[in-house]
């Protein structure tokens, strides 16, 4: 309670000012002196329901986005570049200079509101709060690191985070050791024609220090880049980045926390809640619903396995086990039945490819056990709802697979030897396997799914490149990119009307 | 058996597997009472109930001397003779641990956690409620890693000549810990056949995120790389202070452990396997030519070769030396298991533990001495029994000692009462200082 009244005066304050900004001549706004936000104060403003919804997409692109790149092994200036198209089109964020020619305040509100519905969305497991917050912090980098000197020195005196700075005088003291220590950052800033040594005592008699504890900035002490003596750790001034971006990331956790403790007070909320849900469920491209056409046109139940090489794995892997044992459990019937309506399979070609793939089955058992369930699927029986086919989330995040299934996704739920086998099996060398098995160690399951799409095509001599531009999260969006380049090799010109 | 009588309704799974397993040692241990296996159980017993030092032990991982949530929330785990694993124990205070311990004689005592409940009561907690907040900064080093370089023992066997990367292990890593990142607490054991354990006590240390946990680890790791990598070590021209520091270390010791004990440069097998860190294919040729040509070349001319060699091959005299430093490292140098260290929740053997193999003690080390301390010397089971029976023979000395006192056992004892007095006397200041703030 005591800790929290002051914020909330401070708050009832600045609204007070925001008001009286709009009145007057004030030409950046008081409520948002700068375009990067630490969020610590939560919008109080009256927004539609479906501004809601579109905020928090429109963010979402941004963070989905930042991911691919990132995760993708961009190079800086490659990821930069993407980043700020995608952040220009979705969630436009000027400086100060441009406030003239754009409505900056519009801008930081959308920025603001976006950030806490989001935190809504993405506090409700461990999982979605770290993927959230791994997000958040490479924006708010990606944001800094643009920004002006100027800018980011208001910025900081705005937050007023005490860091120490080092004195000259404690500076000439542990001069030998911060020299010694400075061997990359040497490397990084000064000429090339003088010695290491030389160069880093350059750099150290130029630089200012801070004094930190060692906590603070992981990343460096881990790949040794800083002196560290007593548990303090002397970070070069260049290297605040760090310092700020922990600071961001420590407040953010926290908040994310304590919002996920509130969250179920909100669940009376009939109309945000449903928003809600769907937002950290939401595939940003194709949902490869009912409305989109079968991608390879309609597809005969003989097709469907001249069609597996354009298959994800997950996909793959179930139509081999459903080859293989004649019969596929409920999971898996659900998950690679959508799949294959939504490439273009129509109801009548459904039935006949699920009765045929049942080998050992009577007519009379397939048509009691499971011919309803197909119809179901497409819309004929029950509620007549039109089912979508799953996107990797549901895939990955619901209804684990367990003894008999073959659905999930191989990336989560296999283990690693078999997982292994199966991208040896992809004749991925066996160099680069350990990359896949580092991507799913750290729950990047999209992204090794990615780079196994990227690594398969190119061992066909297709431009991966062109393939995909961002991260797969369907596995139709999968057998899409690779049916279609497949069908742009047979025909150059079908390149260029699609 | 006290933990039963609580607990009439719902009886926990873990307490009828500790049951069963008790009454299987039992019955073991009454058909084989006359082999080794037996002489072993009725050692234990007498060490768990003449000389395991509950109270400092308690006192130790309570943090104070009154039982708290340091104590009563950590988490023990114990390996039966039977080999059942129980996981999820915890106790009140020093007087039920010892009570537990004494009935089950657990051939291994594990530390785990302190939980934000307590542990025996995992099942009833929702898992959220139960989650891991505070341990010591562990490291354990195994003479299993080192595999790759010693050419005396191999395996589980240890010898005088490779105990020695243990001492260095000890110093260099000691240094660091205390230097770098300001530890005061760390009490380093022994732990039991072929390794050393450090346990990092400080408060700051025990409330240490995995992440930070993860950068000190990551900090001190300098061998990098699996079985299928044969050079591990890249090292900067210009070195890192805490790298600069460990190498006066590693150079005190590399000639005569490395080129004397290890004879790591006698034979063309091993010295081919330290060229292999001289990227240039021409050099390493070179010295393999020489040294075959002339085998009673010694080891230190060699060494000197090295350099030489590197110099007269457009090395200058920095890069050559730091392909010398990178050889030191990769022999020397400590390596770490890091998961123990980087995860929180990870259980480590705890310090007096009995090795059921060489049936010795796990002491405490004393980094000032490490350099005198001989694993082969430290007190077996039935080296404390005679002790303990040479004393209260008539022909004793007949002083009235603790049964401690009277054994080799006293002067490890005695470095671990020292740890945790000093432990606890920086709590006592805290709380002083804590009461005249109030008073302020």
């Amino acid at each position: 309670m005591f800790k929290q009244k002051p914020r909330a005066n401070r708050f009832a304050e600045q609204t007070q000012r925001t008001l009286h900004g709009d009145a007057g001549q004030v030409r950046v706004h008081s409520a948002y002196p700068s375009r990067l936000n630490f969020y610590l104060v939560p919008p109080q403003y009256e927004i539609t329901v479906d501004e809601f919804e579109e905020f928090a997409l429109d963010r979402l692109h941004v963070l989905k986005a930042l991911e691919g790149a990132q995760l993708r092994n961009k190079s800086r200036e490659e990821s930069k570049q993407q980043l700020d198209t995608v952040s220009d089109k979705y969630l436009p964020l000027h400086s100060n200079q441009a406030v003239k020619a754009h409505n900056v305040f519009e801008e930081r509100r959308k920025d603001h509101i976006s950030h806490f519905i989001l935190r809504l969305a993405y506090c409700r497991s461990e999982e979605l709060r770290s993927w959230f917050l791994r997000q958040e912090c490479a924006l708010f980098r990606h944001r800094y690191e643009n920004e002006s000197m100027a800018e980011k020195h208001a910025f900081l005196d705005d937050l007023q985070l005490d860091w120490k700075v080092l004195s000259n005088e404690e500076k000439k003291e542990i001069f030998e050791e911060l020299v010694s220590a400075s061997a990359w950052h040497a490397s990084q800033y000064s000429g090339q024609n003088v010695g290491l040594k030389e160069r880093a005592k350059a750099f150290v008699e130029s630089e200012g220090f801070f004094e930190v504890n060692f906590e603070r900035v992981p990343e460096l002490v881990s790949r040794r880049l800083v002196y560290i003596r007593n548990g303090k750790a002397y970070v070069p001034m260049s290297e605040q980045v760090s310092l700020v971006l922990d600071e961001f990331r420590n407040r953010l956790s926290k908040a994310l926390e304590v919002t996920a403790k509130m969250l179920p007070r909100m669940d009376e909320d009939e109309r945000l809640m449903p928003v809600l849900n769907n937002i950290n469920k939401q595939y940003l491209g194709k949902d490869y619903g009912a409305q989109t056409k079968g991608t390879a046109g309609a597809v005969t139940a003989d097709e469907v396995d001249s069609l597996v090489a354009h298959f994800p794995p997950c996909m793959r892997h179930l139509h081999m086990s459903l080859r293989h044992d004649k019969h596929l459990r409920h999971g898996g019937r659900m998950q690679y039945g959508l799949f294959l309506k939504a490439i273009g399979l129509p109801i009548e070609e459904a039935l006949v490819f699920w009765r045929r793939a049942f080998a050992n089955m009577t007519e009379d058992q397939f048509q009691k056990g499971y011919a309803y369930n197909i119809r179901h699927n497409y819309g004929l029986e029950g509620k007549r709802a039109d089912y979508k086919p799953y996107d990797c989330m549901r895939i990955i995040t619901s209804n684990p697979p367990s003894t008999g299934d073959h659905h999930g996704c191989p990336f989560r739920h296999f283990s690693s030897q078999n997982l292994e086998e199966m991208l040896f099996r992809y004749g991925v060398p066996q160099t680069q396997i350990r990359e896949f098995t580092n991507l799913v160690s750290e729950k990047h399951f999209n992204v090794a799914c990615t780079r196994l799409f990227e690594l398969t095509k190119k061992l066909q001599g297709a431009d991966a490149s062109a393939l995909v531009r961002e991260l797969i999260t369907h596995p139709n969006q999968w057998f899409e990119a690779s049916y279609k380049s497949s069908k742009a090799a047979e025909d150059p010109n079908a390149m260029q009307i699609s | 058996m006290p933990a039963l009588a609580n607990d009439d309704f719902g009886l926990h799974d873990d307490d009828v597997i500790m049951d069963e397993a008790v009454d299987k040692a039992i019955f073991r241990s009454t058909i084989m009472s006359s082999q080794d296996d037996a002489d072993y159980g009725t050692l234990l017993r007498m060490f768990y109930q003449r000389f395991f030092p509950y109270k400092m032990y308690f006192n130790w991982l309570n943090y104070d001397t009154l039982p708290n949530k340091n104590f009563f929330n950590r988490e023990f785990s114990f390996t039966l003779a039977s080999d059942v694993y129980l996981r999820y124990n915890s106790f009140a205070d020093a007087e039920e641990f010892r009570r537990e311990i004494e009935r089950l004689q657990p051939v291994k005592i594990d530390i785990g956690a302190i939980y934000t409940a307590k542990p025996k009561d995992k099942k009833q907690l929702r898992p959220q409620a139960f989650q891991p907040v505070e341990k010591e900064l562990v490291f354990d080093i195994d003479m299993t890693d080192y595999d790759e370089i010693r050419t005396c023992c191999s395996g589980g066997a240890i010898c005088l000549k490779c105990w020695e990367f243990m001492t260095i292990a000890v110093k260099v890593l000691d240094e660091a810990l205390r230097q770098d990142f300001g530890f005061k607490h760390l009490l380093w054991v022994y732990s039991g056949r072929r390794g050393v354990h450090c346990w990092v006590s400080d408060e700051t240390a025990r409330k240490l995120s995995n992440d930070s946990r993860k950068a000190i680890v990551t900090y001190l790791e300098v061998v990098k790389g699996g079985a299928q990598a044969s050079k591990k070590v890249r090292l900067n021209q210009l070195l890192h202070p805490s790298l600069s520091r460990a190498l006066d270390v590693l150079k005190d010791y590399f000639p005569q452990l490395i080129l004397e004990k290890q004879h790591v440069l006698a034979e063309p097998e091993t010295w081919n396997k330290l060229l292999e860190l001289i990227s240039d294919q021409v050099i390493r040729q070179a010295l393999d030519e020489r040294w075959q040509a002339d085998p009673t070349r010694s080891a230190q001319a060699k060494w000197k070769d090295i350099k030489q060699q590197l110099l007269a091959s457009n090395y200058n005299e920095a890069r050559a030396e730091t392909v010398m430093r990178e050889i030191i490292f990769q022999y020397t140098y400590p390596r770490l298991d890091d998961n123990v260290s980087v995860h929180i929740n990870h259980l480590l053997k705890s310090p007096f533990c009995v090795h059921p193999k060489t049936n010795r003690v796990c002491v405490p080390i004393d980094p000032q001495t490490c350099d005198s301390f001989n694993p082969l010397e430290v007190p077996t089971l039935a080296r404390l029994h005679q002790e303990l029976n040479d004393y209260n023979s008539p022909y004793g000395s007949g002083k009235s000692l603790s049964d401690i006192e009277k054994t080799s056992l006293a002067p490890y004892i005695k470095i671990f009462d020292t740890f945790v007095n000093e432990l606890l006397k920086e709590v006592r200041d805290q709380k002083r200082g804590k009461s005249y703030g109030v008073l302020k």
